[in-house]
């Protein structure tokens, strides 16, 4: 269907339909990128005002109707926007939406992003005149539409192979300097956190804290990502947390934050300390990616994902763990966590951080292959190793896993600046009632009738 | 479990007792959650909860008859404002019909549940334990929610029957002449009916997913095969219609240990192949319900076998037609045959195999199933339908007969131009014919009007006969419930406006336009990256339906719970899977308390969980019942043209401001919430009404930015595409700048412009309609 308003001198449509619109091969008209094409990318770049020339759209070798059916080429795309109060750290972000927007158009399929693109364009779209002229005019509506603060956009599509090698390096260095950044940034480097209430629409009483060293629950809002989005909607859920005073940089507690999430759960949480899985830690809302579960036996931490489908030493699946912090609780030891915050330098900083963790899935073991400190990686059980927690026990004492150290003392006590508030507290639902069975039943009998045949009294001797 | 515990003596320093013995009646294990408010709720427990809802959604009547009939001082006409001589009135009058009707329903699913129980009870035993695996920790949603029983055994379901009957019992009674009065009140027990209903779908599908080791919520439950197309030709053929499955499964065991497996076809129509194919997937399933009657007279089947549930009447006489033994299995549908169930199967199998008796019923499911097994090995190779479809000679012969009158157009209930087809025929053109086929329901009546002693329905089904072969396609077997796991993975995507919602395209298959209607309606959902989760006939004719490029949607979608998910539950009492995934969401997600819990959970769904119904071709009281459970979790249905008759909508007056306030759980604030979700209950008259319906139902009063603005984009979008231009309820729906679509953003500035519409400076409220939910601090206005 012919597209109407906004993008009525766009020969096809343009909206979110077809998003989950697959190009299959009979289908597809020419690929660009690809698993069988070497060279492709896309970038986004803030750039000064006046250096961008505003909708200005150019296309570098053939456009699509010069490029034969059937054809799969190499590919590169290259916008640059300027505008008021964009920063270049909120490039990254911007670039994202290229793959939301790309798939928006009818017939255009957009998978990946950065130098993993692979995009197809449909028969049909190309009959009907589509080019790279109007993908580019489509991109460029959108991402100024979306993001208020955009003021410029320029587009330039390559799809000649030569160009296209010429540019890739310039871009892949780019890529990497953001994420030398990105990986650098440490919580002290930054004036603000965001905090995130996406969720309360589900979970009324929790809030994710976001800092450069601690990623949203959910995996998908980094610091800068809430940076972006806390620019673009100043009154949206994605919010700005002056950090105040640091009252423990071990255990990641700040005024600021205590002020925050205390005004907007509404009282039932008082203090959060972001990098601790006892005493005061960070809610978790029920989308979390991960959680911890805490294995009393040997004082450990056990971490398991949502796609592990079996039980853990504990004798719960992931389901059942993460239904005991579930709802913006604290809950000592059971805690929800993102992939990404796993790669923090502190993650669980205070708990001990990967010193702690005594149990993970094999695939999220292997995962973390690289993050888990080498000397630990061995020491770190798996269900391939042990299926109870006598033998998770054994396990970590055969490998002299750093948390039998602590095994042996008589009082166990968390390695950190501050155990005073490290002690478990153990709440209802915690592991204690869920892995002891029938530790403390108690008996109602209701409408007791008890038929005796016959009953005897007899006096006692004095 | 129940205990007895026997001492022969016991001896303490103060008593003496010689052979007691201690009876427990019920041993409960008490769960982790405390019983909330409302355990077991009786018929006017939950009233104000109902009421907060009715005061929102008014019902709408639309009588379909003006009379009542009921009692012997009528019939009354209510028409005009007059009362009936016990004095009810007709807004009374409907909403009493609406309760009978979902009351029937409900027992119906309680009856399908009681007797289902017997048979895994006596089969399995009463410690059987439930077990949906690892992955489905919530395994009963609605009877924790309902009843406060946590099922861990077969036996705690009988428990949870028991209680669904007390309270169809109530309702029953209600009904009657000089009963309950008031239409809201009425209305108030269709939503308790409609709850009961979801609490028995729940126990009988739990039962024998259990029993019977169904798929437990697998994404990836095999694709079978469906379509008359599928049978492989030269077998014997046994048919099996209903929705009570054990003795379908007795079938397939008994094919199983003859070693026959691959020398009988077992096919079926309606919720009980849905099933059977749960147990065994090399079942294959013909057709809907609308299938039926067609396919009994193709003559093809050798053997029916009937269980409960929306089977033709008409059946016994229509097998006899083709010369197929007859076998009823349930005492709820007996059909009047003998009750051969203690007599020795040889004599039974002769007697059906050599002719001498049309039918039996055995009410024992193996015995049932060792009957129609040798029956069909017997009979197949011996057996001449003594009436089948007609050929293309006969049809032309036939048609030649119709005077052109109508009447079989008239007796259409989708008035099809039927006459201006067999009129074609008799002049040599079938083609006009075949295309009704696709139109025509099934149900016959054009036969029985035809003054000239045709039947337009076999001329029809004849006419389409030749491409029965191509009739083959694939349905994902039914998965049962969803996985808790899974549902923690989409609320992320939810709030972050990747999924747009939910949509439910459940119901029977009474509509004209028979499957492109509800698979193109599925196909649009499924494109558009919601949540698409079926159940029973529809989910059968979602599997019949074919897109431009021809290819299946089970094919082409995955089954996860997952944006662009073709998820079928299974059968009718699947459909609890669907309500329990909305439960399972106030639980997982803000750990509300289930037990005894109703109101509560039903306010977090109403105004948080952005899905809704489609009801396209529902048919039946059951589908009242279904849809009813759906309403008292606030969870909007939309039917299809029949569902008029239904008589009764509950509307939402988006006109009325007052209607749409709500509490602010954070503050206690009385706060607008726009007139979201609408309707609780509408009639849509074509597909494209029903499809821009579906975004706006899914907005919900907590929607964030992001997924307002993807619903308002869906919205928007097919708004356009199907009535042109912006919607006019606009205005109401866009709460601030950041809900704008940004596809659409300059139009929709400009509409908003015009239309006089402002930002509203209020925050999104965490809405409620319970005063107690209210958080410390806030009070309630």
């Amino acid at each position: 269907m012919k597209a109407e308003g906004m993008f009525s001198d766009i020969p096809v449509d343009v909206g979110v339909v077809y998003e989950g619109e697959r190009v299959r091969k009979e289908q597809m008209h020419a690929e660009f990128g690809g698993p069988h094409v070497a060279d492709k990318y896309e970038i986004l770049e803030v750039r000064p005002p006046g250096e961008v020339k505003d909708g200005e759209i150019t296309v570098i070798g053939p456009d699509i109707p010069g490029i034969p059916e059937g054809s799969s080429l190499p590919f590169g795309t290259e916008i640059t926007v300027s505008g008021e109060g964009l920063e270049p750290d909120m490039a990254a972000v911007m670039e994202r939406r290229i793959h939301d927007f790309s798939n928006w158009i009818e017939g255009y399929m957009h998978l990946n992003q950065r130098d993993a693109i692979w995009l197809r364009v449909d028969k049909r779209s190309v009959k009907k005149g589509l080019t790279f002229k109007h993908i580019g005019t489509v991109l460029a509506r959108l991402l100024k539409s979306a993001i208020p603060l955009i003021g410029a956009v320029e587009v330039t599509f390559i799809t000649d192979p030569a160009e296209v090698s010429r540019r890739i390096g310039r871009a892949r260095i780019v890529f990497e300097e953001r994420d030398a950044r990105t990986r650098g940034m440490t919580d002290e480097d930054v004036g603000v956190f965001f905090g995130c209430t996406l969720c309360q629409s589900f979970a009324p009483s929790h809030v994710c804290v976001i800092t450069p060293q601690r990623y949203a629950n959910c995996g998908a809002i980094s610091w800068i990502d809430g940076q972006a989005a806390s620019r673009v909607d100043p009154k949206g859920p994605i919010f700005e947390i002056g950090k105040g005073e640091c009252i423990d940089a071990g255990t990641g507690e700040y005024t600021g934050v205590n002020a925050v999430v205390k005004e907007k759960s509404l009282g039932n949480v008082e203090r959060v300390q972001l990098y601790s899985a006892f005493g005061y830690p960070h809610t978790s809302c029920g989308c979390f990616e991960c959680t911890t579960f805490f294995v009393p036996e040997c004082d450990g931490l056990g971490i398991v994902h949502r796609d592990y489908k079996g039980a853990t030493p504990a004798g719960l699946s992931f389901g059942a763990i993460a239904d005991s912090t579930a709802g913006g609780r604290q809950v000592d030891g059971f805690h929800g966590l993102s992939f990404e915050y796993m790669r923090s330098p502190r993650f669980l900083a205070a708990s001990g951080g990967w010193r702690r963790i005594v149990w993970l899935p094999s695939d999220l073991k292997e995962r973390m292959k690289g993050i888990i400190p080498p000397e630990l990686f061995d020491a770190i059980a798996t269900e391939k190793d042990v299926e109870t927690v006598g033998g998770l026990v054994e396990f970590l004492r055969a490998h002299r896993h750093p948390v039998v150290e602590r095994m042996k003392a008589p009082e166990p006590v968390a390695a950190v600046e501050n155990p005073g508030t490290e002690a478990p507290r153990h709440p209802a639902g915690s592991q204690n009632t869920l892995t002891i069975p029938g530790g403390s039943v108690s008996l109602t009998l209701k409408n007791v009738k008890i038929h005796a045949e016959r009953m005897i009294i007899r006096k006692k001797p004095e | 479990m129940k205990l007895k515990v026997t001492i022969d003596e016991l001896i303490t320093d103060r008593l003496r007792a010689k052979g007691v013995e201690f009876n427990i009646g019920r041993v409960i294990e008490a769960w982790e959650e405390d019983p909330g408010p409302t355990p077991m709720p009786g018929i006017a427990t939950l009233r104000s909860w109902d009421r907060a809802l009715l005061t929102k959604y008014h019902p709408f009547y639309l009588p379909f008859c003006d009379l009542c009939c009921l009692c012997t001082m009528g019939k009354c006409d209510l028409s005009g404002g007059k009362r009936g001589a016990c004095g009810i009135g007709m807004a009374a009058q409907q909403s009493r019909i609406v309760l009978l009707a979902a009351t029937m329903g409900a027992a119906t699913h309680a009856g399908h549940l009681r007797h289902l129980l017997g048979d895994l009870v006596d089969r399995f035993g009463r410690d059987q334990t439930l077990d949906l695996g690892s992955s489905v920790l919530l395994e009963a949603p609605h009877a924790r929610l309902v009843t406060g029983i946590k099922p861990k055994t077969l036996g705690d379901l009988e428990e949870i029957a028991a209680y669904c009957e007390e309270e169809i019992t109530q309702l029953l009674s209600c009904c009657h002449t000089g009963q309950e009065g008031d239409p809201l009140d009425l209305e108030s027990k269709v939503l308790h009916a409609g709850m009961i209903d979801h609490v028995a779908l729940e126990g009988s599908d739990l039962a024998q997913i259990s029993a019977y080791s169904f798929p437990k919520g697998d994404a990836e439950a095999p694709l079978v095969e469906c379509g008359p197309g599928c049978l492989a030709p030269g077998k014997p053929v046994i048919l099996v219609i209903g929705h009570n499955v054990p003795p379908a499964i007795a079938i397939a065991d008994e094919m199983h240990e003859r070693g026959l497996d691959d020398k009988i076809e077992v096919c079926g129509i309606c919720c009980t192949a849905l099933d059977l194919t749960r147990y065994n997937a090399r079942a294959k399933i013909i057709g809907a319900l609308s299938q039926q009657l067609r396919f009994i007279r193709s003559g093809v089947a050798d053997v029916i076998v009937v269980d409960e549930q929306c089977i033709r009447n008409d059946v016994l006489q229509e097998a006899m037609k083709t010369g197929a033994p007859l076998i009823v299995t349930n005492a709820k549908n007996l059909q009047g045959l003998p009750d051969r169930t203690k007599d020795d199967p040889d004599g039974i199998v002769r007697a059906l195999a050599e002719g001498k008796e049309p039918g039996a019923a055995i009410l024992d499911p193996d015995k049932a199933g060792e009957v129609a097994v040798r029956v069909a090995m017997e009979i197949a190779p011996i057996r001449k339908a003594t009436a089948g479809l007609p050929d293309r000679a006969a049809i032309l012969e036939a048609a030649k007969a119709c005077t052109g009158c109508f009447s079989c157009m008239r007796a259409c209930p989708n008035d099809r131009e039927i006459t201006a087809a067999v009129t074609a025929a008799a002049e040599g053109d079938l083609a006009p014919l075949a295309a009704l086929y696709d139109a025509c329901i099934g149900c016959d009546r054009c036969g029985g009007a035809c003054p000239a002693g045709l039947d337009p329905h076999d001329l029809i089904a004849g006419a389409y006969r030749s491409l029965f072969p191509a009739e083959r396609y694939h349905i994902r077997a039914g998965r049962g419930p969803i996985q808790d796991t899974e549902i923690r993975a989409v609320g992320g995507p939810i709030v972050m406006g990747e999924i747009p919602g939910v949509v439910a395209t459940i119901g029977c298959s009474n509509y004209p336009g028979s499957w492109n209607d509800v698979g193109s309606m599925a196909e649009e959902f499924l494109k558009r990256r919601y949540i698409v989760v079926t159940s029973g006939c529809t989910a059968i004719s979602i599997g019949m339906y074919r897109n431009e490029q021809g290819e299946g949607l089970y094919d082409l979608y995955p089954g996860r719970f997952d944006a662009g998910g073709l998820v079928n539950v299974g059968s009718c009492v699947s459909n609890a899977h669907i309500s329990g995934a909305a439960i399972k969401i106030a639980n997982i997600f803000a750990k509300r308390k289930l037990n005894s819990n109703y109101e509560e959970i039903a306010d977090y769904v109403h105004h948080r969980v952005g899905a809704v119904g489609i009801a396209w071709g529902a048919m039946s009281q059951k589908a009242a019942a279904i849809a009813a459970g759906f309403w008292r979790l606030g969870i909007p249905v939309i039917a299809g043209p029949h569902g008029a008759k239904y008589r009764r909508m509950l509307l939402g007056r988006r006109d009325r401001e007052e209607d749409w306030f709500v509490l602010d759980a954070r503050s206690g604030e009385r706060v607008y919430a726009g007139p979201v979700p609408e309707h609780l209950f509408t009639v849509a008259e074509t597909r494209e009404e029903a499809m821009v319906l579906v975004p706006k139902l899914c907005m919900r009063p907590n929607d964030t930015v992001k997924g307002r603005s993807i619903k308002l984009n869906h919205y928007l979008d097919l708004h356009r595409r199907y009535f042109g231009g912006m919607p006019e309820d606009l205005p109401l729906l866009v709460r601030t700048k950041s809900d704008i679509p940004i596809t659409m953003k300059d139009e929709v500035v400009r509409f908003l412009a015009a239309a006089g519409w402002k930002e509203s400076d209020r925050p999104i409220p965490d809405p409620t309609l319970l005063p107690r939910i209210v958080k410390r601090g806030g009070k309630p206005a």
